[in-house]
């Protein structure tokens, strides 16, 4: 269903960005994303096998602006990048859980630094990945083979570490992405412990979100977090191809599968340009076009849209959180 | 410890019913015992020992790309992490009997359901295993029976399934080959969404009453209103398809046959242990588990050391498996797969349905040096975990004079058995260094060198090339 209606909050699906492409208009295999300035939207594409790995710069209306990066491991490029984040100047940052490193670039893809090493002492790390930047351009990252989190100054220096490897209040097991809210708790994406965990900016375990003990709301590989205004907490649900939403108190809300059913305007050029496609589609059952893939990645904008990044469909699903909605008579 | 004898044996049956097997390995499984080690080979459990989760965070192309490479090398990382060698084994066998080509298919993600389907599937019975052939969508398409229609017969699958895939040529006659395409109408794809522009969509079979063809078939000598399942029964129950699915069970676990083609005009090499396999076959009702047991405890198999080229993806996924190095998530194994293809064998590619040619065959001047390449490269890099199991059991060997030195690297990599020609070739190399010792630094960092070297140029025999 396009709007789904839960215990007084209402997401209603928007559109979707996006498409399969190799290079330039389109994503392949997006990891991550990260909401800039000016409607800018940088989109980490994993790529395949070592090649068509890039940051795509595009905008929210569909603009495309530049491929920034590609494999390697010379600077400005990546290994296996997994996060991506941007300070207040939008510099990009990308964890790349192969190098174990950190680089830094500005919005442009200018190289601008790279640090991080191996281990699993403090300040080192083993296979990086969810990547997010508080106020202070301080920069918290999720140590996943470490299973800790740990917090950085924007030049690398270790401020703290948050966590250790369990499966008790605190604990990780390999977990992945993670997000802050505005007052500063974090929140991460516990992945094989199948849990989000809340803990204030001192380490300090404050909740879990993980549905009930009879599977209401339940939680099966959660790859990322994200947080609104309102408190209520987004997961990628990547196990079970679904977006789960929590109370701030982590009662279970409501799940999202997956609402793709007006094609990204990429996504219709291509049709458009190709009437054999066009012609497919029209003769079948589209449905499974509309849900989601491996739901990766999940942020929310200032206005409280909901962004899903799937890995397997390459595009990203939008979602509006609306506030005077008003229900339709039920007897229509 | 396992005497010598027990040890080479088991490493016979692990070069064939799996990818080879470390000394650990072997040592572990001779004190299980050999009849021991068959059934649990044959009876794998349901843990590969892969983590799926770990594989998809690690390797997130292998379900999200439309490349050829992403498929081969999911199958790649399987052959060579898996804790139960014989099920990809045996889905190799499989797929090289019922050829599929990605050339065609255009589909990766199918292809990898269709070997997926071997793996799962693959030591069950034949009957299961044809009927799930015929409605499996890469096949549907490969051979056409999509285009298979009540009133307008394609014979392609028909054809083939008789004479590729369970009797062979001479022992049908082409109006068999219609009355099974008739029996095979309906039995089609059903339609999904295009692959562009977000990403690919599994195809499912589907069967299409309105276009099954009810009518009465006359089928090697039977009439009745079959359709496809029964065509399949029919053809399990014919002596010849035991024969024809023997040759191909010996050719690829026992030894190299003529090639597939000549089989019709000439016999079987080990025409007892053809007969042998032909009566597990009748016997169990074309159970493959029941003849494979048969076939790994038949002296027939156990005599056949070194009679069988190892095909290109037997020779890359057990040289990686024997070095130690590709044994968790890590960047490297979409070469492993391209490997397969510059040697030979792209996999999920055969060059048509007749499959890839084997034994011999699979050698040229090219393909040799890629192959000896490719080995000597990884068994000679000392660094590899694998290597250094190895430099480990020579070192506990003490002082080697250069004889000794030989043998023991011939038998810790194996063991490989070479004739007295390699032999003294070997011999001539390890001779000009004099003893192995390992009483001091320098002197244990020089055998290792050695060693090294010694391991490449094994890897460099002729030996090497067969399993």
């Amino acid at each position: 269903m396009l709007t789904t209606i839960a215990s007084g909050r209402v997401f209603d699906y928007s559109h979707c960005l996006g498409m399969y492409s190799t290079s330039g208009v389109g994503f392949l295999v997006p990891m991550d994303f990260a909401l800039g300035s000016n409607d800018t939207l940088y989109v980490l594409n994993r790529g395949v096998d070592e090649i068509t790995l890039r940051i795509s710069k595009c905008t929210l209306n569909h603009e495309f602006i530049a491929d920034i990066g590609r494999f390697g491991m010379g600077d400005g490029q990546f290994v296996w990048p997994m996060g991506i984040a941007l300070d207040s100047d939008e510099n990009i940052y990308v964890t790349d859980e192969n190098t174990n490193k950190v680089t830094v670039m500005d919005k442009d893809g200018q190289f601008l630094a790279k640090w991080g090493e191996a281990g699993s002492g403090e300040g080192q790390m083993r296979g990086p990945s969810g990547i997010a930047i508080d106020g202070e351009n301080n920069l918290y990252i999720v140590d996943s083979q470490n299973h800790r989190v740990q917090k950085f100054t924007k030049d690398g220096q270790h401020l703290a570490s948050l966590g250790s490897e369990g499966s008790g209040p605190g604990r990780f097991n390999k977990p992945w992405g993670l997000c802050l809210d505005a007052e500063g708790n974090v929140y991460v994406a516990d992945w094989k412990n199948d849990r989000v965990q809340k803990l204030g900016s001192d380490g300090r375990f404050l909740t879990e979100f993980k549905g009930t003990d009879d599977g209401v709301g339940s939680l099966s590989r959660p790859t990322d977090v994200a947080v609104d205004s309102d408190g209520d907490v987004y997961v990628a649900n990547w196990g079970s191809h679904q977006v789960q939403i929590y109370e701030p108190d982590g009662k279970f809300l409501a799940t999202l599968v997956g609402d793709a059913q007006t094609p990204s305007p990429w996504v219709q050029d291509y049709i458009d340009a190709n009437p054999d496609v066009a012609k497919a589609r029209r003769r079948t059952d589209m449905e499974v076009e509309w849900r989601f893939n491996r739901p990766i990645s999940v942020r929310v904008d200032a206005d409280d849209r909901l962004y899903v990044a799937e890995a397997v469909r390459h595009r990203i699903q939008v979602y509006s959180k609306e506030r005077d909605y008003a229900e339709a008579a039920i007897n229509l | 410890m396992p005497n010598q004898a027990d040890i080479a044996l088991m490493a016979h049956l692990m070069r064939r019913a799996g990818f080879g097997a470390s000394r650990a390995e072997l040592e572990e499984r001779c004190a299980k015992g050999y009849e021991a080690t068959v059934e649990e080979l044959l009876n794998p459990g349901a843990d590969s020992g892969i983590d799926e989760d770990e594989l998809y965070r690690y390797f997130p192309q292998f379900e999200s790309s439309l490349a050829p490479v992403a498929a081969q090398t999911e199958w790649v990382y399987r052959m060579v992490n898996t804790k139960w060698p014989l099920k990809e084994k045996i889905a190799l066998f499989w797929h090289q009997l019922f050829a599929t080509g990605n050339s065609k298919v255009d589909n990766p993600p199918e292809m990898l359901a269709q070997v997926g389907m071997f793996r799962e599937e693959g030591l069950t019975n034949f009957p299961n295993l044809l009927v799930r052939l015929a409605q499996n969508p890469a096949m549907i398409y490969w051979l056409d029976n999509n285009g298979n229609h009540y009133g307008s017969i394609n014979e392609n699958w028909g054809r083939e399934l008789l004479e590729l895939f369970s009797m062979g040529v001479g022992h049908y006659s082409e109006d068999d080959i219609k009355e099974a395409s008739r029996a095979f109408t309906g039995w089609t794809i059903g339609a999904k969404p295009p692959r562009q522009p977000v990403g690919r969509f599994y195809w499912s079979f589907e069967f299409r009453p309105e276009d099954h063809d009810y009518g009465e078939k006359e089928f090697l000598g039977q009439t009745g209103n079959f359709d496809g399942s029964d065509i399949i029964d029919i053809i399990v129950k014919q002596e010849d398809t035991a024969r024809f699915l023997s040759r191909h069970l010996y050719n690829f676990f026992v030894a190299d046959e003529p090639q597939v083609p000549a089989w019709d005009i000439t016999p079987p090499n080990d025409q007892a242990a053809i007969d042998t396999l032909v009566k597990a076959y009748m016997d169990s009702n074309a159970d493959i588990k029941s003849i494979l047991r048969v076939l790994f405890n038949s002296d027939f198999f156990k005599n056949a050391r070194y009679q069988h080229v190892k095909s290109p993806a037997e020779l890359v996924i057990s040289t990686a498996r024997m070095a130690g190095n590709y044994n968790q998530p890590r960047t490297g194994f979409p070469l492993l797969a391209f490997e397969c293809g510059w040697q030979g064998q792209e996999l999920m590619n055969p060059p048509s349905v007749e499959s890839w040619h084997t034994g011999s065959e699979w050698i040229d001047g090219g393909a040799l040096v890629r192959r000896v390449n490719f080995a000597a490269k990884l068994l000679s890099d000392t660094s590899l975990p694998g290597v250094k199991a190895i430099m480990a059991g020579l070192r506990e060997r003490g002082t080697l004079s250069p004889a000794e030195f030989v043998r023991a690297c011939l038998d810790l990599v194996g063991p490989v058995e070479v004739d007295d020609g390699t032999f003294q070739e070997l011999l001539t190399q390890a001779q000009q260094g004099g003893d192995i010792t390992w009483d001091t630094e320098e002197g244990a960092a020089e055998s290792e060198k050695r060693a090294g070297v010694m391991l490449a140029l094994i890897a460099a025999t002729r030996e090497f090339q067969f399993a």
